[in-house]
């Protein structure tokens, strides 16, 4: 119960101390505590702990005194926007919030509760975003603000943190949609960060996506007091029963929205122009693995007609966003859509339900928040030290900057390639798919839909590959020089990296990680191999004197909107699948 | 103990059946033809002659894409898991095309893009392939699938799919884009030389064995079925070969993805209706 609270509570304190230190000390405060924090998340996931506690009335009214004040501040920053959809969603969230409130049941069960899914996700949270924020520290020196504006910052992305760690240990729905909310409060507060047109423009666009995702929690909160009389996960999941899922449904919605599947992928995008730390907490690594972490929650309950159009919707929507994302060029756009392609997948696989599927998705939410955090610091590393935004810009960078490259890499094939960890749950869901094929043949679109965006993921990795990598031996290369702060919060990810080998052992065999290590071990070994007496030539090239420009290939994805489009109608059918 | 000695010989046994290739290719143009062991030969001179190199990286990466093909032929002979092998497979093709990636040399580019694009059009249909195995056996494992009986006629459809992608891994004509001699003189081999040529060189040998071992599953556990269709379909690839024209990279990747998506499909579905009783 203490770790839990403190899980939670100690960021909150950590951040509103950390506006009023100066630099070295602030450093110093936040490395401590987010060690801290780690270490009790690997405790309660090692031990196993399965909490479950009430919380007192007094902290649920501050919860909705909480709550109440968000949602003025909505209408608040819509009526000073003029942002009438802004202003218009905060108002029906307050009406419905508060037609909530007279009707909940005072119910006496528990508020908090942490399984194995939960323990899991505070992993993620505090050691990948704790290794985000350390990175945030170095970062946001080279930006040209002031120091309370820095600490703000660092702050917002510490207070974050502890919101996280909220969302996933409650079981209460009316705290669960506060948590809701305010991720989407630091999300638009973090994508306005700069203050400038675009930023401001993207924010206000994010807000008001996210609020139609609060809306859909609110209206299932309702709709499962009506019909189930509860506010509680647990007892909503036990009591939904075939044809009476409209709280599920609003649910999924409201998973999808965060999840920023189509039509909502704009938000996602949109957000890249933030400071990129927070692309990498917020719109990668932790906030939106709250998308599939709601669908794993509410997974048992679905019916076959549910899981099986949410999962057909998910595949659809990783294969368009995996091939929309190869015509992109700016780096960090490409990194998001291919984290709408991934979230999609991990929900279809969710929705799924057997235990393997189950398992594929932690395994994929896990490693998928590593690795994209490893990609995104390297997408902040390449912008600060190198200047170099889009992958057109990319030429050879493997010369001047050979580390970051190697993180690139190695975070890419991380994401396809044997013998890494979303490798294993891209495998589990190939053998989950053909095992439920066999109950339901509608898999096998599924199925295809995961072959071919995983292909077009292969691909878009791998062609960016061709711009980064061509050595050039006439340049002198000199040794990288990456400031502390920039490389260990990347070092530490490429090492959980490397140790997922460990979970290829656990699902899959003996022989075949040994085999994956065989491979992965021989590229160190064979690099440092003295090749004795060899000559070092200039390169061939049929004897041609060409000059040397690497260009790189695109993919125009026709129908691109209309395909986003025609996501509405898995919604009306949803929406009348449930109703009915 | 036949399984190592299989696994150790792999190398040669892809020598031998690319220097049978050449004289069949040969015969079938009305010429004379190299003797069969011609690639060892060449392999010998190979090896004295001095080898040169662009960069490490290049050399480190040859060597592991000839390591990995090396291995999953080995974890294919010992029966792993078929989709577990397709993805080891996946990842030697990465290799060799990181190596391509990495020099500078226009060629080797081109080579190496076109390598990638051609994953698009053989990775979905080997997927398939083992889901169908899967639905047909219950079991992605390769020594079920080779215990059973043969797959030849349940698994037709599947089947000819994949003689779509035979030519493609073997870089023969049509869907020889990727390597093109006369024009983008061999793409990705371009800038080896020497003993790391012939290491390249030995990889091609061992995509033979992997192809013919993934074909030979068909025939599950009858093994003069098994080297009947090793047979065949080597002829019959060979005169293809010297049939046909060498196609653009789209379009054989069109002709692929269609040709073996609609076949598969249709086979597993079938599959899957056949299967539906018996639940």
């Amino acid at each position: 119960m203490t770790a839990v609270i403190s899980l939670i509570g100690v960021p909150l304190f950590i951040a509103m101390m950390i506006g009023f230190l100066d630099r070295q000390v602030r450093d110093l405060v936040a490395i401590v505590s987010i060690i801290a924090l780690s270490t009790l998340a690997i405790c309660i996931s090692y031990h196993q702990m399965y909490i479950s506690f009430e919380l007192s009335s007094m902290i649920k009214g501050l919860f909705t005194v909480i709550d109440i004040a968000l949602l003025l501040f909505f209408l608040w920053v819509g009526l000073r926007d003029k942002q009438r959809l802004v202003s218009g969603l905060a108002i029906a969230q307050l009406l419905l919030f508060i037609y909530m409130l007279f009707i909940a049941p005072h119910g006496g069960a528990d508020d908090i509760m942490v399984d194995q899914l939960s323990s899991m996700m505070y992993l993620i949270i505090n050691i990948v975003g704790g290794a985000i924020v350390i990175y945030a520290l170095g970062y946001i020196e080279s930006e040209d603000f002031s120091t309370a504006k820095k600490n703000r910052f660092i702050a917002t992305l510490i207070l974050f943190l502890g919101v996280m760690n909220l969302v996933v240990s409650t079981n209460n729905i009316e705290i669960f949609f506060l948590a809701f909310e305010l991720t989407t409060l630091s999300s638009y507060l973090l994508i306005g960060y700069r203050q400038d047109e675009i930023s401001i423009a993207n924010s206000l666009k994010a807000l008001w996506m996210n609020q139609v995702g609060g809306v859909a929690i609110l209206i299932a909160l309702i709709a499962s007091i009506h019909l189930y009389d509860t506010i509680y996960f647990d007892e909503l999941i036990t009591n939904a029963s075939g044809y009476m899922l409209l709280p599920i449904i609003f649910l999924i919605f409201a998973a999808f929205v965060k999840g920023a599947s189509f039509p909502f992928q704009d938000w996602l995008l949109g957000a890249m122009v933030a400071p990129t730390p927070v692309s990498a907490i917020l719109h990668s690594a932790t906030m939106v693995k709250i998308a599939p972490y709601l669908i794993l929650k509410l997974a048992p309950s679905f019916s076959l007609f549910v899981s099986s159009l949410v999962a057909l919707f998910g595949g659809f929507v990783f294969m368009v966003a995996s091939l929309m994302a190869l015509n992109r060029d700016f780096f960090k756009e490409i990194l998001a859509l291919s984290t709408v392609a991934l979230l999609a997948l991990m929900m279809a696989l969710a929705a799924l339900g057997s235990e393997k599927a189950t398992m594929a998705a932690m395994i994929l939410i896990f490693f998928h928040a590593i690795s994209k955090a490893l990609l995104f610091l390297q997408a902040g590393t390449l912008e600060k030290i190198y200047h170099a935004k889009y992958i057109s810009d990319m030429n050879s960078l493997v010369d001047v900057a050979p580390k970051s490259i190697f993180f690139i890499l190695v975070g890419f094939a991380s994401l396809t390639l044997p013998p890494f960890g979303a490798f294993i749950a891209k495998f589990m869901a190939f053998e989950a798919v053909s095992e439920s094929m066999l109950i339901n043949p509608m898999m096998l679109f599924v199925l295809i839909f995961m072959i071919l965006g995983g292909i077009a993921l292969v691909i878009l990795y791998f062609k960016v590959a061709s711009k980064l990598l061509a050595i050039d031996m006439s340049r002198k290369s000199k040794d990288e020089h990456l400031p502390l702060l920039y490389y260990a919060p990347s070092l530490l990810l490429f090492t959980l990296l490397v140790g997922s080998v460990y979970s290829i052992y656990e699902h899959l065999g003996a022989i075949e990680s040994l085999l994956a290590m065989i491979v992965i071990l021989l590229l160190p070994i064979l690099s440092k191999l003295n090749m004795g007496k060899t000559k070092m030539i200039k390169e061939y090239n049929c004897g041609e004197a060409d000059r040397f420009e690497i260009s790189i290939y695109y993919f125009d994805l026709k129908w691109q909107n209309r395909l986003i489009y025609g996501a509405l109608i898995f919604w009306v059918l949803l929406l009348v699948g449930g109703v009915l | 103990m036949i399984e190592i000695l299989m696994i150790l010989l792999a190398p040669v046994l892809g020598g031998l059946i690319y220097g049978l290739e050449r004289v069949i290719k040969a015969r079938m143009q009305n010429r004379q033809g190299p003797p069969i062991l011609q690639p060892f030969y060449d392999m010998f001179k190979f090896f004295i002659k001095e080898s040169f190199i662009v960069n490490r990286l290049h050399i480190v990466l040859g060597l592991l894409h000839f390591i990995t093909l090396w291995v999953v032929i080995g974890y294919i002979i010992m029966g792993g898991s078929l989709l577990y092998a397709i993805f080891l497979h996946l990842l030697s093709s990465v290799f060799i095309i990181f190596a391509g990636f990495s020099v500078r040399s226009v060629y080797s580019h081109i080579g190496a893009n076109r390598e990638l694009l051609s994953i698009v059009a053989y990775e979905p249909i080997f997927i398939l392939m083992a889901v169908a195995f899967y639905i047909q056996n219950g079991s992605f494992d390769i020594s079920a699938i080779r215990s059973s009986e043969p797959q030849l006629l349940s698994l037709g459809l599947v089947f000819i799919a994949f003689l779509f992608t035979i030519p493609l891994k073997l870089k023969k004509s049509p869907f020889d884009a990727n390597e093109a001699h006369q024009e983008i003189v061999g793409g990705v081999e371009i800038e080896y030389s020497g003993v790391f040529y012939e290491i390249i060189y030995t990889a091609k040998w061992l995509e033979y064995v992997f192809v013919y071992l993934v074909l030979m599953l068909f025939a599950g556990n009858n093994f003069i079925l098994a080297t009947f269709l090793a047979t065949v379909v080597f002829v019959l690839i060979n005169l293809i070969d010297n049939a046909t024209v060498r196609l653009n990279i789209s379009d054989m990747i069109k002709i692929n993805l269609a040709v073996g998506l609609l076949l598969c499909s249709i086979n597993i579905i079938a599959l899957l209706i056949a299967f539906y009783p018996s639940v």
